[in-house]
C-alpha cells in the first residue's frame, strides 16, 4: 500500500468504527422486524410464510455469528465466500418479503437499492466489492423485472399489476414501520460482515506497519554503521595530521637543524602516515560500497576518456620502473557511469598491474565494443597469479603476489572496491591469469539502451 | 601586501593541530590569530580583519560549514579568503564547503606544501 492509500485507508477505518454501534443493534432490530411482519400478517394466509422466513433469517444470522465466533482467521478465498452465501441468504429474504408482502405492489422492492447503497460503504476493500456486485446485479435483474411488470410488457408469475403509482406510494406509507425496521436489518447485515472483513484487514495493516518499522530499524542500523565508520575514519584522521605535520616540521628544519640519517627516518615515518591514510579512505569506500551508501553520480560518459586520464596519472609510475603502457581505445564508447568512480577503478587496476610487473614489462589497456557492453581490459605480462590464489582475489585485506616494496601496499582492499564499483553499475569484473607469464583483468559495463541518452 | 604580512586566522579546537600550523606557517611568515572554537572564530574574524582563515569544520559552539557561511554572506567579510581543512573527507562534505563559499578544502592529513601552495595561490588571485 502507498502512503496515500494508507491515510485514505486509515480514515474509512476510523469511519467505520465510529458506526460500528450499529451492529451491536442488528439482533435487537433482525427479530423485532421479524416479529412485527409476523403479527401484521396474523390471521392472512402469509402468516405461515412469515414465519419460515423468520426462521430462516434467524437460522442464517445464527450461522453467521457462530462462524465469525469459532473461527477467528480468514483466507480471502473463505471471507469473500462468507459474505457472498451471506450476502445471498439476504437477497433471497428481501425477495421472500417482497413476495408474501404483494410481490409487484408491495412497498420492499427499493431495499435492493438500499443493500446497493449500503454494501457501497463496504467497497474500500475487495471482498465488499465482491458483496456490492452481487447486490447491485440481484438488484438490477429484480428491478428490470419491476419496471417490465409496471409498463405492462411482461406479466410476473402471473400476478396482473394491478396498483397505480399513487396507490402504490400509500401502501408503502402505510407500511412504514416495516420500512424502517428492513432497512436496519440489511444496513446492519452489511455492516457485520464488513467488519469481520476489517478486522483481517486490520491484521494485515498491522503486519505491514511492523514490516514498515522493522525496514526503518533496519535502515537506521544501517546509517549508524555509516556514520560509526565515518566518525571513525575522522577521528582517526585528525591525530594523524597531527603527526604527520609534527613530522614534517622537524624535517624541514623549521625545529631546528637535523642530520641526513634523522632525515631519512622522519621521511620513511610521514610515508607511512601518508600510507595509513589511504587505508583509512580505503576502509570508507568499502564501507560505503557495502551498505550501499556509496551514492553514483552517474553521466553519459565517454570510458576512452578516463582510460586516458588514468594511463596519464599512472604514466610516471609506470616510467620510473620501466614498464610501458599502451593502449589500443576505440575513438569514443559511451556509458551511463559515474566517471569519478570509474576512474578509480582504471587507476586501482592499471596500479596494481605496475606493481606486480617487473622491469621492462608491457601492460596494454583496451577498450572493446561488444553488443551490449563495453569490454576493458589491463593486460600485463608480470609475476601473474598462482592458481590456489584464484579465490582470494578479490576479497579483502589480501596481497597476493611477492616482491614489492612495502610502501605501496595499501591494506588490499583496492581490488575489492573495483569490483564494487563495477558490480553498482551492474557490470562483471573478472581475471586470468597465468604464474610467470601475467595476468588479465577484465570488467565489461552494460551498454546505455537506445532510449537512455 | 608587500610591506605588511598576510594576516591568517586559524580556528582549530585541537591545540596540537594548531600549534603545528603555526609553526609552519610562522616559519613562512606569516602573521597568525587563533581561535579555539567556532565563536571565538567568528568573533576574532569580524575584529581582527584577517587576509585568510584556516578553517576547521568539527568546531565546539559553531561548526565550519555555518560559520564560513555566515562569513561569505556578509558584505563586510566576505572578501576574506576561507581554506577549510578538514577530516571530512566524504563528497558530500566536499559539495558542502563549496556550498557555504569556502575558497578552498583541504582534507587532512593534509601536505604543508599543499596548504601553503593554495594559500599563495589564493592570495595571489585576490
Amino acid at each position: 500500500m502507498t502512503y496515500q492509500k494508507r491515510e485514505v485507508y486509515l480514515q474509512i477505518e476510523d469511519l467505520k468504527n465510529k458506526i460500528s454501534w450499529a451492529i451491536g443493534f442488528r439482533y435487537a432490530f433482525v427479530f423485532l422486524g421479524l416479529f412485527l411482519i409476523y403479527f401484521s400478517h396474523t390471521g392472512n394466509a402469509y402468516a405461515p410464510l412469515s414465519l419460515e422466513l423468520i426462521i430462516s433469517v434467524g437460522l442464517y444470522n445464527i450461522a453467521a455469528n457462530l462462524i465469525y465466533a469459532l473461527k477467528k482467521e480468514y483466507k480471502l478465498w473463505q471471507a469473500v465466500a462468507a459474505a457472498g452465501v451471506f450476502q445471498f441468504f439476504d437477497i433471497a429474504a428481501i425477495t421472500f418479503l417482497i413476495y408474501i408482502t404483494g410481490w409487484v405492489e408491495s412497498p420492499y422492492w427499493f431495499l435492493y437499492l438500499v443493500m446497493i447503497i449500503v454494501s457501497g460503504f463496504g467497497m474500500f476493500s475487495y471482498y465488499s466489492f465482491a458483496v456490492f456486485l452481487i447486490a447491485f446485479f440481484s438488484a438490477v435483474f429484480y428491478l428490470g423485472l419491476l419496471l417490465s411488470a409496471y409498463l405492462g410488457i411482461l406479466p410476473i408469475y402471473g400476478t396482473s399489476f394491478s396498483l397505480t403509482p399513487d396507490q402504490l406510494l400509500i401502501s408503502i406509507y402505510n407500511k412504514a414501520i416495516f420500512t424502517s425496521v428492513a432497512f436496519f436489518l440489511f444496513a446492519t447485515t452489511i455492516y457485520y460482515f464488513s467488519k469481520l472483513l476489517n478486522e483481517q484487514h486490520e491484521e494485515l495493516f498491522i503486519k505491514n506497519r511492523k514490516f514498515l518499522a522493522a525496514l526503518t530499524r533496519i535502515k537506521a542500523i544501517d546509517r549508524m554503521k555509516d556514520e560509526f565508520v565515518s566518525t571513525a575514519s575522522h577521528e582517526l584522521r585528525t591525530p594523524l595530521s597531527v603527526v604527520r605535520e609534527n613530522l614534517s616540521l622537524i624535517e624541514d628544519g623549521i625545529v631546528g637543524t637535523i642530520g641526513p640519517k634523522q632525515k631519512k627516518l622522519l621521511e620513511t615515518s610521514r610515508a607511512n602516515i601518508d600510507r595509513l591514510a589511504k587505508i583509512l579512505d580505503n576502509l570508507l569506500d568499502i564501507a560505503k560500497i557495502e551498505s550501499h551508501s556509496l551514492d553514483l553520480r552517474c553521466q553519459t560518459t565517454d570510458i576512452t576518456q578516463l582510460g586516458r586520464k588514468a594511463v596519464e596519472l599512472l604514466k610516471p609510475k609506470a616510467e620510473h620502473k620501466s614498464v610501458t603502457l599502451e593502449t589500443t581505445f576505440p575513438k569514443e564508447a559511451m556509458l551511463w557511469i559515474d566517471p569519478e568512480q570509474i576512474l578509480r577503478v582504471f587507476v586501482n587496476l592499471i596500479d596494481n598491474a605496475i606493481k606486480h610487473t617487473g622491469q621492462d614489462g608491457k601492460i596494454i589497456v583496451g577498450i572493446e565494443e561488444a553488443k551490449k557492453e563495453i569490454r576493458t581490459y589491463i593486460k600485463d605480462n608480470g609475476e601473474g597469479i598462482a592458481r590456489e590464489d584464484f579465490p582470494k582475489v578479490f576479497e579483502r585485506f589480501v596481497h597476493i603476489g611477492t616482491g614489492h616494496e612495502t610502501l605501496s601496499r595499501g591494506a588490499g582492499l583496492g581490488l575489492s572496491i573495483c569490483k564494487g564499483i563495477v558490480e553498482m553499475h551492474n557490470g562483471i569484473i573478472s581475471f586470468e591469469s597465468e604464474i610467470d607469464r601475467g595476468s588479465t583483468f577484465t570488467f565489461s559495463l552494460p551498454k546505455i539502451k537506445s532510449n537512455g541518452q | 601586501m608587500d610591506n605588511k604580512k598576510t594576516r591568517i586566522l586559524l580556528i582549530e579546537d585541537d591545540q596540537d593541530m594548531a600549534e603545528a600550523i603555526r609553526l609552519r606557517l610562522e616559519a613562512n611568515n606569516f602573521d597568525i590569530i587563533l581561535a579555539h572554537d567556532g565563536m571565538e572564530g567568528l568573533s576574532k574574524a569580524r575584529t581582527e580583519n584577517p587576509d585568510l582563515i584556516i578553517l576547521d569544520v568539527m568546531l565546539p559552539k559553531l561548526d565550519g560549514f555555518n560559520l564560513c557561511r555566515m562569513l561569505k554572506f556578509d558584505e563586510k567579510h566576505k572578501s576574506i579568503l576561507i581554506i577549510i581543512l578538514s577530516a571530512k573527507v566524504q563528497k558530500t562534505d566536499i559539495e558542502r564547503g563549496k556550498e557555504v563559499g569556502a575558497d578552498a578544502y583541504i582534507t587532512k592529513p593534509f601536505k604543508a606544501e599543499e596548504l601553503l601552495a593554495k594559500i599563495k595561490e589564493l592570495i595571489n588571485s585576490k
